[in-house]
């Protein structure tokens, strides 16, 4: 099979699909691109079944050389993206050749890029998915949950001919900023927390700190005051805002664990969730509430336009 | 709020009420009070399987805990009001058997799993750790946590990392203040009164006692993992030999 040579693995690129799905009860994490939104527009502009495989280009640095001639999709933060030193503008599928080099640099803006390839990369599956959770060691280019590095191989198939050329028209594109508002559902274990603690919650400004990862975002601030008491640990779902002892609050994203103790304010809209995702260390974060049922008309809109 | 352990003879523990709250857009959160039981984990099995056979068209995962069950599922195909209505009544034709293992049928969860475990010094970096915590002798310690049947109360952390209770109090011991950030792949910790076997290399903070030739998770083997939620394990001491064999006989298989 042809595809694609890494000659830079970058910070951090991952193979990413629609995630690893009904193992949570065996302590298997799901997984899945952050910014799911833009990395489903990237197999759309392609044609590409939904749960085709993706790289999620974090922060830049990845430079590919291709194997084969075939149509690429780039979404997500514009990482600079050069192919053969020439800019390419993002958001849109464009022809690439063998021999021609695809190079990702620094962030213009957004922070996560969000590479397709016509039909998808074929790495090997690991319990119905490719994606990469390299905590479970699960997924990815090797199987074992490692990121790309330099010399490995992504296969992928090759096209005859050249189709067209597509872009994401402009009233689609998501606007980004480094200064974010997270919509929450409350509803669980609220009452533990006193009216301070939701004070500080919904009226300050909270900083993306740099030890976030895929694993959650945290976020530095006053702190919050956490509960008294020992939690027992339970299952945790997307986005869930847990607050650990020293009041800084962490949110819960797609490769969290599957179970957690820590006690948990309500959770995020995950179309939210997707725009936290571009956003680099430093950014500002507020919280607003949002009711259930708003909420879920928001998300089933988006699942019903991708066909999840 | 507190962690008590209720054993099976207490007369006093009663059937737990479920309590229904929101976790996001996808998820139900069904809470089963807030105390590590013995009886519950079958209890949770049963409802669990019985959840996903009856609503599987509208759930798509669930995620057992010590007192808890996660429900994802799928909100263009019902509200959340419905399916907790629906589960509700489901819960409600579950018997209360108060039973540490599922006496319902032979393919539920509930089956016994013995571990063997090899305590040499060699593969047991904190004996000695634990040995002056809890003024044990190292054939205390074996005995103590070879002395009775553990229940798996919850899978989480890694793939296959199984929650195992309750231990003897007099082997209590507190977390490692400082996790370690490489744990060997089969080794057997302890903390509190919770044990369990890492089945993979990971960090990890527990305090470990020794070393398992099972390979706890195996992506491409089925089951996967060597226990579910409900089952019962029984830990055995084997001799470094014994391990060694058993590690090599693996290896070459």
């Amino acid at each position: 099979m042809t595809g694609f040579r890494v000659i830079k693995g970058g910070i951090l690129s991952l193979i990413q699909d629609t995630g690893r799905l009904g193992f949570q009860h065996l302590g298997v994490t799901r997984g899945g691109p952050l910014d799911a939104n833009s990395a489903y527009w990237a197999n759309r502009l392609l044609d590409n079944p939904v749960d085709a495989a993706v790289i999620e280009i974090t922060a830049g640095g990845l430079e590919l050389e291709s194997r084969t001639q075939t149509m690429v999709a780039i979404t997500g933060g514009d990482l600079n993206l050069t192919v053969n030193d020439v800019p390419q503008v993002p958001w849109r599928s464009f022809w690439v050749r063998q021999g021609d080099r695809l190079k990702f640099s620094t962030p213009r803006y957004g922070f996560r890029a969000y590479l397709a390839v016509s039909g998808g990369f074929q790495t090997p599956l690991v319990l119905g998915s490719r994606a990469t959770v390299m905590r479970d060691q699960l997924g990815g280019v090797a199987g074992d949950g490692r990121p790309l590095q330099a010399g490995d191989e992504l296969p992928c198939g090759h096209l005859q001919h050249e189709p067209l050329s597509r872009q994401i028209p402009q009233n689609y594109l998501p606007q980004w900023s480094q200064n974010v508002v997270l919509h929450v559902i409350p509803g669980y274990q609220q009452h533990y927390f006193s009216k301070a603690a939701w004070q500080t919650f919904w009226q300050q400004e909270f900083t993306l700190s740099s030890d976030s990862n895929r694993q959650g975002a945290r976020l530095q601030g006053a702190a919050i005051e956490a509960p008294e008491g020992k939690f027992l640990s339970e299952g945790v779902s997307y986005g869930a805002i847990q607050v650990p002892p020293d009041g800084q609050p962490i949110i819960m994203l797609e490769d969290r664990q599957t179970l957690g103790g820590y006690p948990k304010l309500g959770n995020i809209l995950p179309l939210d969730g997707f725009n936290l995702a571009q956003c680099a260390p430093g950014a500002k974060v507020r919280f607003q509430p949002i009711l259930l049922a708003e909420a879920q008309q928001q998300m089933r809109r988006y699942l019903r336009f991708f066909g999840l | 709020m507190t962690n008590t352990v209720n054993s099976v003879e207490d007369p006093e523990f009663k059937q737990p009420n479920a309590e229904f709250c929101y976790a996001g857009v996808d998820a139900l959160l069904i809470e089963f009070g807030h105390e590590i039981d013995a009886c519950l984990p079958s209890y949770l099995a049963t409802i669990r399987q019985r959840i996903l056979d009856s609503l599987g068209s509208v759930v798509s995962e669930v995620v057992p805990a010590y007192a808890s069950l996660l429900v994802y599922y799928e909100p263009r195909a019902v509200r959340p009001y419905d399916l907790q209505i629906a589960m509700e009544n489901l819960i409600a034709e579950v018997p209360w058997l108060c039973s540490p293992w599922s006496a319902e049928d032979a393919n539920a969860p509930g089956k016994l799993v013995e571990v063997q475990v090899c305590y040499d010094p060699s593969l047991a970096p904190d004996l000695e750790r634990v040995m002056t915590i809890t003024g044990l002798s190292a054939e205390q310690v074996v005995a103590a946590h070879t002395g009775q049947q553990l229940q798996v109360y919850a899978l989480g952390f890694a793939p296959g990392f199984a929650y195992l209770g309750s231990l003897p109090e007099s082997l209590s011991v507190p977390r490692l203040d400082a996790p370690r950030t490489h744990i060997a792949a089969g080794s057997v910790g302890i903390a509190e009164q919770q044990s369990a076997v890492y089945p993979q290399d990971s960090p990890g903070g527990w305090n470990i006692i020794g070393r398992s030739p099972v390979q706890w998770f195996d992506p491409q083997r089925q089951p996967m993992t060597a226990v579910q939620v409900g089952d019962r394990i029984q830990f055995k001491a084997i001799d470094l030999a014994t391990y060694q064999a058993i590690v090599e006989q693996g290896a070459s298989s």
